[in-house]
């Protein structure tokens, strides 16, 4: 059964479309990366999933949940999209750590103030899983301290142990290496590797292709707002079939 | 004579005192209304609390002070601020908050801006309120980056209120200037230097211990 079915999804700032016409589905456990060109649409689209923005026309479901759908009218209140957005994770291009915690207290805060509403989950586990998150994230001895003391892949590390510590139902990564020097961009790909051989359902937006290629299930080029071709790695990487995917595979490789 | 001088002036800095302590007490909160009024969405809330900012912080202390001191009076033929010291003293009062507030509020504005949109997104996809956001993971941050500007401004205010003696408050300058005529002696003069140093120099160790405390993180 299709964890995310997305269909139909439009998205337009003042008057131009970022989103013409998206529609996807993707199984649970599945890795999915989402590659294409400066502009297409790709930090838009995890946006409308994390109901960072409101999507213009289109139906998001989770499992059998509809999480949105532009056809039935129905509440925006805060309460309901807080609710909506903890079936999503998203870990930022530029990490967003809270600077005046510990990276112990960074992954404990939300579930925390999450656990005070919400009787049933037990308080006292909470920080217990985020030292064994941590201690995954190869971060064990690192926890007492801020994230200013950290280097950007151990941020980055950091706040993907955050996104996890909410069990979100799919994880979204917008460009989680952009922002670092190739040396700690290996460390923060290997810790997503180690996340996709445990399936993790993920959503990766990666200008990383030989990354992309084997961590994926599920490729999805994106150009110009809508899904130009989709398929196995090899499909897409390596024999794409759309003229818009050839060249830009092409310039990946010139500029590589 | 020392004696005298020290009385007397030390009447005069617990006016200065008052005047400093019960600016800050309604200036601080005020400020941050009028700050939430300055980021609003709405134009008919935003463009004359803009407006209202521009004309404050672009006029003289000392003009506003005269007129609200005799504004009321000369214009609505109302004495609102009531007779004799205690009139004068609130008068003073009111401009000072008008004043400070505005100077207040635009630095609240500039450290609530300051804090980049990826932490309110952060906070918003780990399904934390908007209150959450604001108070624990914002607030402390905008905390850290207005002490520096809000202590300088703070240090502004203790040598400001000698302005208040234009409406015949009686503030310390005004105390130590009177010796001049009863007595012919300038030096009670430079002693109220010392009362205004002493005073900016502890606020200044205080502001350097918390700007220190915050220091923890980036
Ligand atoms: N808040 C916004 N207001 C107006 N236009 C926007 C906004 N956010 C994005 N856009 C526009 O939408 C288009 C798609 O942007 P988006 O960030 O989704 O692209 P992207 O595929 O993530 O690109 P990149 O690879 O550079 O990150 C761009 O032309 C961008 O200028
Ligand atoms: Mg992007």
């Amino acid at each position: 059964m299709a964890v995310l079915e997305v269909r139909n999804l439009k998205k337009s700032f003042d008057s131009t479309e970022v989103i013409h016409d998206i529609s996807f589905s993707m199984d649970e456990g599945e890795t999915v990366t989402i590659i294409g060109s400066s502009g297409s649409g790709k930090t838009t689209l995890l946006r409308c999933l994390n109901f960072l923005e409101t999507p213009d026309a289109g139906v998001i479901k989770v499992r059998d949940d509809v999480l949105f759908d532009s056809s039935i009218p129905e509440s925006r209140s805060e309460e309901a999209i807080r609710k909506k957005r903890l079936h999503f994770g998203l870990v930022f291009q530029s990490f967003n750590l809270f600077p005046q915690y510990t990276a112990l207290e960074n992954i404990t805060l939300a579930p925390t103030l999450l656990a005070r509403e919400d009787k049933s989950i037990d308080a006292t586990l909470i920080e217990n899983r985020a030292k064994e998150l941590l201690s995954d994230m190869g971060l064990s001895d690192r926890m007492g301290n801020y994230p200013h003391e950290l280097s950007g892949g151990q941020q980055q590390r950091v706040a993907i142990a955050r996104a996890l510590a909410m069990n979100p139902d799919i994880l979204c990564f917008d460009e989680p290496t952009s922002a670092l020097d190739p040396e700690l961009t290996g460390e923060v790909l290997r810790v997503i590797r180690g996340l996709a051989k445990q399936h993790t359902t993920m959503i990766i937006v990666t200008h990383e292709m030989s990354f992309a290629k084997d961590v994926s299930d599920k490729i999805i080029f994106m150009d110009k707002g809508i899904i130009a071709e989709e398929g196995s790695p090899e499909e897409v990487i390596d024999n794409p079939k759309n003229e818009r995917t050839v060249q830009f595979l092409a310039n990946y490789k010139k500029v590589n | 004579m020392f004696q005298t001088v020290t009385l007397t002036l030390l009447e005069g800095f617990l006016q200065t005192l008052r005047l400093f302590v019960l600016t800050l007490v309604f200036s601080l909160p005020l400020g941050l209304i009028i700050s939430f009024g300055s980021m609003s969405k709405i134009s008919i809330i935003k463009a004359p609390v803009r407006f209202v900012i521009w004309v404050i912080r672009g006029t003289p202390l000392m003009l506003q002070l005269l007129v609200i001191y005799y504004g009321p009076g000369i214009i609505f033929h109302a004495n609102v601020w009531g007779s004799g010291d205690g009139g004068r003293f609130i008068a003073a009062l009111v401009a000072f908050v008008i004043n400070y507030s505005c100077y207040f509020s635009e630095i609240y504005r500039g450290g609530i801006q300051s804090i980049p949109a990826g932490q309110y997104e952060a906070g918003q996809v780990l399904g934390m309120t908007k209150h959450q956001i604001f108070f624990k993971v914002v607030l402390l941050q905008v905390i850290k980056r207005i002490v520096p500007p809000i202590s300088n401004e703070i240090i502004t205010l203790v040598k400001d209120t000698s302005l208040a003696r234009v409406i015949a408050v009686y503030e310390i300058i005004w105390e130590g200037q009177s010796f001049i005529k009863s007595a012919g002696i300038i030096w009670p003069l430079f002693y109220t230097g010392v009362f205004y140093l002493l005073f900016s120099g502890l606020l200044t160790i205080l502001f350097g211990h918390i700007e220190k405390k915050l220091s923890y993180f980036r």
